[in-house]
């Protein structure tokens, strides 16, 4: 047998996706608004599902409904929609109870950009 | 618009399954191809282009396959390229070699699916890079598994059309039966619906038992311009139809999360180049990558309105109206991705042909057969059509 073992260390620019990426650091939701149809994207499409390319990024609160949830071997996700998207967004969950329908969007743990929604504190809801 | 005469002249597939026996990749694509060509009547002269279908370069530790295997399969000198579209590569590869034949650039275009996608890397690795078959920026970087976002688009689909944890577990139990006469088949088993309920959960809804396994193997066609065809292949079956389509990368993004309408887009562009209605499709390869897509899939490709009770009542089984999965699917017959979709269409046409394994081969074999493919969570899909040859 042939054995071969290969360590990757990548460093992607972001580009376009720069707001996205870096408000996911920080736990802000950067969401884009169409220009056209006025749709708001999150996470953010470069076209909008009506064609139009050109629109601004647009900040959301952050706070999102659990549609569709699914638990095991690898930890939980689910399908949310932020408040004030028109899309949903695929996010990992992060201690939020089996009876929770909605949550957060919270700082990764590591330095990878991740969609994590955590539980809302009680400061939050207000 | 109908495609030109195009012929499915050779078909093969080696088995499929977690290969212990100290041979790799290149010795599969080598196998297959040379069954093919075997069927095809031809010489390795003949063929004028290569296609090659592998999903991703870390499974094999090889760029560049298509010049590999052309060196390896003595077609040095033939253009060979390279097809990916993630789970629907092989199928994405069929239809390139199909296209080039039928604009005449190709007299006889081969086409190799091939990946080790179950023995060259750990069970871990291989699902991080398939994490990687989504939006690597978005639902990628979450760690989300495909099993996972199968199983938030199963969801959705399940609270539409009312499908259970039955259904699921009958979809499992027909086409692990079916894959238990394939001899090539990697998982054919027969699992009681207890057994299938108490298997592991990997992302709910889907268990161990819903979910397809990773294989390695190889699947290989040869398709021809009917002028150019041996006389001893006349009995060939004809490329009908092909269709391809996407969807939204982000399942989100999408109105529908439940419904594959890449599938339903691509499978309407291959039934008009035949000329036909899915109703009119008499068995079908469906790509049943988890239980619940096979259910998705009969959907979106206008096979059924009911699926589940389609299911229940026998339309989809070995003896049915329209058989499904005869193989065993990816659930039973297994997912060697790069060879999936080439695989999936070479069984039709040996199904057509007459030529498929004893216990599994119709006595009355249907005019038309559909291979059906996709990738991401159906964010690619590619669909065949062949039609059985037309008597002279």
């Amino acid at each position: 047998m042939i054995n071969h073992r290969l360590t990757l260390d990548y460093v992607l620019a972001p580009g376009f996706f720069a707001p996205f990426i870096d408000g996911l650091l920080t736990a802000t939701a950067w969401a884009r608004r169409c220009a056209a149809c006025q749709n708001v994207s999150y996470p953010p499409l470069r076209t909008c599902t009506c064609g139009e390319a050109a629109g601004e990024w647009q900040k959301l609160k952050g706070q999102a409904d659990i549609v569709w949830r699914t638990e095991g071997v690898d930890g939980a996700f689910a399908l949310v929609k932020f408040d004030g998207a028109d899309t949903q967004s695929v996010v990992r969950l992060q201690g939020i109870e089996a009876h929770d329908t909605r949550g957060c969007l919270y700082r990764p743990d590591g330095d990878a950009p991740q969609m994590v929604l955590g539980p809302i504190s009680q400061d939050m809801q207000t | 618009m109908s495609l030109p005469p195009v012929i499915v002249s050779g078909a093969a597939l080696t088995p499929y399954g977690r290969r212990k026996d100290g041979s790799g990749f290149r010795d599969w694509a080598a196998e297959a191809f040379e069954a093919a060509l075997a069927m095809s009547d031809l010489e390795c002269g003949d063929i004028d282009m290569l296609f090659v279908a592998t999903e991703s370069d870390f499974f094999s530790m090889q760029l560049n396959p298509g010049s590999i295997l052309a060196s390896d399969l003595g077609l040095v000198g033939v253009a060979a390229t390279r097809c990916e579209g993630g789970g629907a590569s092989g199928q994405v590869a069929v239809h390139a070699a199909v296209n080039a034949v039928a604009s005449g650039s190709a007299k006889h275009a081969a086409v190799i699916g091939v990946d080790p996608s179950a023995s060259s890397l750990s069970g871990d690795a291989i699902r991080t890079l398939y994490g990687f078959s989504f939006d690597a920026w978005t639902d990628g970087m979450t760690g989300v598994t495909p099993t996972a976002l199968y199983g938030l688009s199963y969801q959705a689909f399940a609270a539409e059309f009312g499908t259970t944890n039955d259904d699921l577990a009958a979809v499992t139990q027909q086409n692990r039966e079916n894959a238990c006469y394939n001899p090539g088949a990697h998982l054919g088993r027969r699992d009681s619906a207890e057994e299938i309920a108490e298997s592991p959960m990997i992302a709910s809804p889907y268990r161990r038992l819903h979910c397809s396994p990773l294989s390695d193997g190889a699947a290989a066609l040869i398709v021809s311009q009917g002028s150019a065809l041996p006389r001893s292949r006349a009995g060939a079956p004809q490329v009908a139809g092909i269709g391809a389509a996407t969807d939204h990368m982000h399942l989100g993004a999408r109105s529908s999360p439940g419904h594959f309408t890449a599938k339903t887009r691509a499978i309407k562009i291959a039934c008009q180049q035949a000329g036909i209605v899915p109703d009119q499709i008499g068995l079908a390869e469906i790509y049943d990558a988890y239980a619940g897509a096979q259910l998705q899939a009969l959907l979106a490709l206008g096979l059924s309105d009911q699926p589940a009770q389609d299911l229940r009542n026998g339309r989809f089984a070995p003896d049915g109206r329209c058989p499904v999965n005869l193989s065993g699917g990816l659930m039973g017959q297994g997912a060697p991705v790069g060879a999936t979709g080439v695989g999936q269409t070479a069984t039709c046409a040996l199904l057509l042909e007459g030529r498929y394994h004893s216990d599994l081969q119709p006595k009355a074999v249907p005019q038309y057969a559909l291979a059906d493919t996709h990738g991401g969570i159906c964010t690619v899909a590619a669909t065949t059509l062949l039609r059985q040859a037309v008597a002279a």
